[in-house]
């Protein structure tokens, strides 16, 4: 009989320490962290998992292509909004950048936004004097980009009194820089539809 | 008394983790994680290969019901030790029609994945 009360104290000890409340969580009884990576279905204008589609897509084909041998230079630019809709484009081609970097089959030339401040750390280090002159990088040898990737978003809104229906389309190629030739180009469709 | 109490442990310790056999580890089942039930999907085929030194996925996805169906799927990348080698990806919405067969198709974010899992889940 000692043996089922010890047994009966250990499975409820076990069940209380399973509830306990020493969660490392300070206020907050409404909000939460959510997936990520989840369908988001909040509304029909751009969402994150469009963002999500259109760079994994866009990327993974790129890459398994095969054009990009020798892990060339590439100058990315924005990518061109013609949606009726505020997008943050830039964030398309970061998405783009980020992945086609962790696969390892790409460099990337400083491009538009970021040019500016490698010119002035560029001239500041060589005019200024003020640094050691082992130390200063030296003009002349940025590397040029091999190939640009330009892309563009643009969409078709459709309403009726009951459906609002948006398409997405995203088109991206990459440009040979030296001869002006599209040497790669891939395009994602996508269609959100709300009805009322 | 005793006995009764160990075995009745014993039993919760093992429905815990009861489950169905296990698929034939390299067949197509065996690379189907499924969130719930399944039913009336049937995952068929699959086709992988090495492309440009990216494995490529090709999965056929069946409706056995006459009505349609809208499920959410997507890949997970694994290496060589079975653990993944790519950040998750994000859930993919994808809808079959009645009876309908669909091809999923899918290329690998980084070379060195050599293996996959589909994650798919019925709302």
């Amino acid at each position: 009989m000692p043996f089922a009360r010890f047994s009966l104290v250990a499975v409820i000890a076990l069940l209380v320490g399973g509830c306990a409340s020493n969660s490392p969580v300070l206020g907050g009884k409404n909000i939460s962290y959510g997936d990520t990576k989840a369908v988001e279905l909040v509304t029909n204008e751009f969402g994150s998992t469009d963002l999500q589609m259109i760079a994994e897509t866009m990327t993974r084909s790129l890459a398994q292509s095969g054009i990009l041998q020798g892990r060339p230079v590439v100058q990315v630019y924005d990518v061109k909004n013609k949606t009726s809709e505020y997008i943050d484009t830039r964030e398309i081609t970061t998405s783009i950048k980020t992945q086609l970097m962790k696969s390892g089959t790409a460099r990337f030339a400083s491009d538009n936004t970021d040019l500016q401040s490698q010119v002035d750390q560029l001239k500041l280090q060589n005019q200024s004097g003020l640094y050691k002159k082992s130390t200063v990088s030296k003009t002349g040898n940025m590397v040029a980009a091999k190939y640009r990737l330009e892309g563009s978003i643009s969409s078709i809104v459709k309403r009726s009194s009951d459906v609002k229906d948006v398409f997405y389309k995203f088109s991206l190629q990459l440009i040979d820089v030296e001869s002006g030739l599209a040497e790669w180009m891939d395009e994602k469709e996508i269609r959100k539809t709300t009805e009322r | 008394m005793r006995i009764k109490i160990l075995s009745l442990m014993a039993l919760a310790l093992l429905v815990g983790c009861a489950t169905t056999p296990a698929p034939a580890p390299g067949s197509a089942a065996s690379k189907v994680a499924s969130l719930g039930s399944l039913k009336h999907t049937e995952i068929g085929p699959m086709r992988v290969a090495r492309e440009n030194g990216f494995l490529t996925v090709k999965a056929a996805l069946s409706n056995t019901s006459s009505s349609n169906q809208t499920l959410y799927y997507r890949f997970a990348w694994l290496g060589n030790d079975g653990f993944p080698v790519a950040d998750e990806e994000s859930w993919k919405s994808l809808t079959l029609y009645g009876a309908q067969t669909s091809y999923l198709t899918a290329i690998a974010p980084v070379p060195k994945a050599t293996d996959f899992r589909i994650e798919v889940k019925t709302p």
